[in-house]
């Protein structure tokens, strides 16, 4: 069992953080690249930059968008990306972890806090999911992995609070803790893969979208050459 | 703000489809727009090429891309669209409808789900996908409110526009739209409303006789005049609808004393391609480029119209020169300079009605005119009362998206569409509604009309036309003598 632990946090984890930087790299290189063409393209070079910006930073702090659409979600959401953020960074287990191979540090949760907010990250989670298979207009638009998202990302949560901070046997333990970590891993490894990759596309939705509407010269003899349109009538 | 669900009995009033059950059968097309003869046959093909045309030679792909790995589901914009809110149809929900897009811009223009879709061996764009896509995307307004509740920041409005560009491309898109947009590309007349140009002159001089007699002020609509500073483009349906937006945009340049003219080659300021096709788009507004430069103006002026500003003043720098394109203002941007430097004085006591402002989203949405008009009514108008929400936020009147025009569609527009938005007034309770929009304003007079609301709807102009007052110098003391010498 020990090995298993030690392969899965060890090589295995370094392999699917590595696959989590390079594929949430190449989303971000995707989406420069593509912006940069676009800009390149286009006559029309001005962007409304203050817009875009205090766009971009109204819904990565989002206090002022809660009273807007759906208030008892969107709390519900914040608290839970709180807690999906903090949690995993600062907890001093991790760090712990990061300094032993790698030889950083950076500041820890208190011992009461990584306590509190796992919980509170299980239940806001829970209560995502629940809300989307009960809210009607949800549900309706839900792929599968909005349904498993939520859930997948509980099992980290709850087995890692089971083995901090329930007296348990070491077999459970070390049965619990490698359930911790592969769910983790697979966390890592899906991220920018699925709807998750929102963690380091959503600064950037706003820009894009503005870009969008810009649209490039000449593209109406251009098109209609492809579709062998040229001299059509309206 | 949210309404409530519209009635079964009223849905099918709005649902009613004008079009007759043999056109629909042989167009394999239940929409409620009529749409001119085209190849039914082979549609998903035609459908998948022509999308790929557009992808190969615009810049579309990024979006799409963006979106989809983006999308959240997170269900705000439900919540958020007048459309949705008033059918309670879960396949108007604005996230759903996009969904319709991205679904086979996923299946056959990404690596994975080309590949998915050939190991699976399902998704293949079909038939009825292309009708659910007909119906849904003219049910949207493209007032794009539910952008600004997107925190993934997907464009409904930009998904909805692409789609029926697409749908535009296999013949699919509204008559209205593609016989008006024909007639101002290749008719006689070269604008949407057909109005020959000596049927304008002989309208214009009408109208400046009944200035005079009003005002005793040789208001003037100039024409033709090379080198002025302002060449005018109003929606043209203007000239037969709203001729005291026009008078009180004369009496305004009458006041300050610059110079603006309108064309005698072309007149007309809409422009449908935003509503459905991004090539006629860019033919439309090189139409205005061409004008204006062959009478040597400075600026472009657009008349109250939110689309028509929009489209010009977003799109004549991308598809005629960039930096060196022609400035292009809205006509409520100049009046209110000429009022800020004061060469605008208004009665404050003419209006005494409740006033409140519309903001068209064509305008409001990416806040570029939001509180200039707000300033003069407020200078003016005793009475004036804010409806919320208002300025970027507002709601769409229900004819956005050049629905407006599609006149069988008009039970749809002022029961679902504009549903919201009738609420909005009724509560608001004004006695004037000012929508400086010939799009809002032919919506909105329908809907307080269909809908029992007592509430004049006009422009911004008409009230200044009402208001203003003019310098002594060029009130004509002897109104009766001077017309005899002219005689
Ligand atoms: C760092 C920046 C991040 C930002 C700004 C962000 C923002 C958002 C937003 C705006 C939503 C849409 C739901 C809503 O409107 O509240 C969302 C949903 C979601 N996010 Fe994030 N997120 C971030 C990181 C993450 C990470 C790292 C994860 C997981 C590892 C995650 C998991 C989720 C999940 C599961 C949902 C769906 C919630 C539901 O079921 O409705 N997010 N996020
Ligand atoms: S653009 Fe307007 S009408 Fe269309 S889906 Fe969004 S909110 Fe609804």
């Amino acid at each position: 069992m020990d090995q298993w632990l030690e392969f899965t946090r060890g090589p295995l984890f370094r392999l699917c953080f590595v696959i989590m930087i390079l594929g949430l790299l190449r989303i971000l290189i995707l989406d420069f690249i593509g912006a940069v063409k676009l800009y390149r393209s286009v006559a029309d070079k001005t962007i409304p930059w203050k817009l875009v910006l205090s766009r971009t930073l109204q819904w990565l702090f989002p206090i002022k968008k809660i009273g807007r659409s759906r208030p008892v979600y969107s709390v519900i959401s914040i608290l839970f990306h709180i807690g999906l953020l903090i949690v995993p960074i600062f907890l001093f287990a991790h760090v712990k972890l990061w300094e032993s191979s790698v030889g950083t540090s950076w500041i820890t949760l208190p011992f009461a806090a990584a306590y509190v907010l796992t919980l509170s990250t299980v239940a806001f989670g829970l209560l995502l999911f629940l809300g989307r298979v009960f809210n009607k207009s949800s549900s309706f638009i839900s792929r599968k992995q909005d349904y498993i998202w939520p859930l997948l990302l509980l099992i980290p949560f709850l087995t890692g609070f089971i083995c901090a901070h329930l007296n348990i046997s070491p077999a459970f333990y070390s049965f619990t803790m490698l359930i911790h970590i592969l769910t983790g891993n697979m966390i890592f490894v899906l991220i920018p893969f699925t709807k998750i990759a929102h963690c380091v596309l959503m600064p950037f939705s706003q820009i894009i979208n503005t870009l969008a509407w810009k649209f490039p010269p000449d593209t109406d003899k251009a098109i209609c050459k492809t579709l062998n349109k040229e001299g059509v009538p309206v | 703000m949210i309404t409530t669900q519209i009635t079964t009995e009223e849905k099918g009033k709005a649902f009613k489809s004008q079009r007759k059950p043999e056109v629909i059968d042989k167009q394999k097309l239940n929409v409620r727009y009529h749409i001119e003869d085209f190849d039914v046959n082979d549609r998903p093909r035609r459908f998948l090429e022509s999308f790929a045309a557009i992808l190969k030679h615009s810049n579309y792909k990024i979006a799409l891309d963006h979106f989809i790995r983006m999308s959240a589901k997170c269900s705000r914009c439900a919540v958020t669209c007048q459309v949705y809110q008033a059918t309670g149809d879960l396949k108007d929900i604005p996230c759903y409808r996009t969904e319709l897009l991205l679904k086979v811009y996923r299946r056959h223009f990404t690596v994975g789900g080309m590949l998915k879709g050939r190991l699976v061996g399902i998704g293949y764009l079909t038939d009825g996908d292309i009708q659910e896509m007909a119906e849904s995307f003219w049910n949207c307004t493209a007032c794009r409110r539910c952008v600004n509740d997107c925190p993934s920041g997907i464009d409904h409005g930009l998904v909805t526009h692409l789609g029926r560009y697409i749908l535009s491309e296999i013949g699919i898109a509204p008559k209205a739209l593609v016989v008006s947009t024909r007639e101002q590309l290749e008719g006689a007349t070269g604008n949407t409303s057909a109005i020959p140009l000596p049927a304008l002159i002989d309208s214009l001089e009408f109208l400046e006789e009944e200035m005079f007699d009003e005002k005793t002020v040789h208001i003037k609509f100039p024409l033709d005049v090379k080198n002025a500073d302002y060449v005018f483009f109003p929606a043209v349906s203007d000239f037969l609808m709203e001729a005291d937006t026009l008078m009180g945009i004369a009496a305004v340049f009458t006041a300050t004393g610059d110079s603006w003219t309108t064309g005698k080659g072309y007149f007309d300021g809409i422009n449908y391609g935003l509503f459905y096709s991004d090539r006629i788009l860019e033919r439309v507004v090189k139409k205005i480029d061409v004008e204006t430069r062959r009478l040597k103006g400075k600026n472009v002026l657009i008349g109250e119209c939110g689309h028509a500003s929009r489209t010009a003043k977003y799109y004549l720098p991308g598809y005629c020169g960039g930096k060196d394109a022609l400035p292009v203002i809205n006509i409520m941007e100049y009046t209110h300079k000429a009022w800020k430097e004061g060469k605008l004085k208004l009665d404050p006591n003419v209006i005494r009605e409740k006033v409140a402002y519309h903001d068209p989203c064509n305008l409001a949405r990416q806040k570029w005119i939001i509180d200039k008009p707000r300033e003069i009514l407020k200078s003016f108008c005793k009475n004036y009362i804010e409806m919320a929400p208002r300025g970027e936020d507002n709601i769409c009147c229900g004819g956005g998206g050049g629905t407006v025009s599609i006149d069988e569609i008009r039970p749809y527009r002022t029961t679902i569409g504009g549903k919201l938005k009738a609420d909005q007034i009724r509560n608001a309770g004004c006695e004037i509604l000012v929508a400086p929009c010939a799009n809002c304003k032919k919506q909105l007079k329908e809907l307080v009309e269909d809908q029992g609301i007592e509430c004049e709807v006009i422009g911004l102009h008409d009230l200044i036309y009402k208001a203003i007052i003019f310098d002594k110098s060029l009130i004509v003391e002897n109104k009766e003598e001077e017309a005899k010498e002219e005689e």
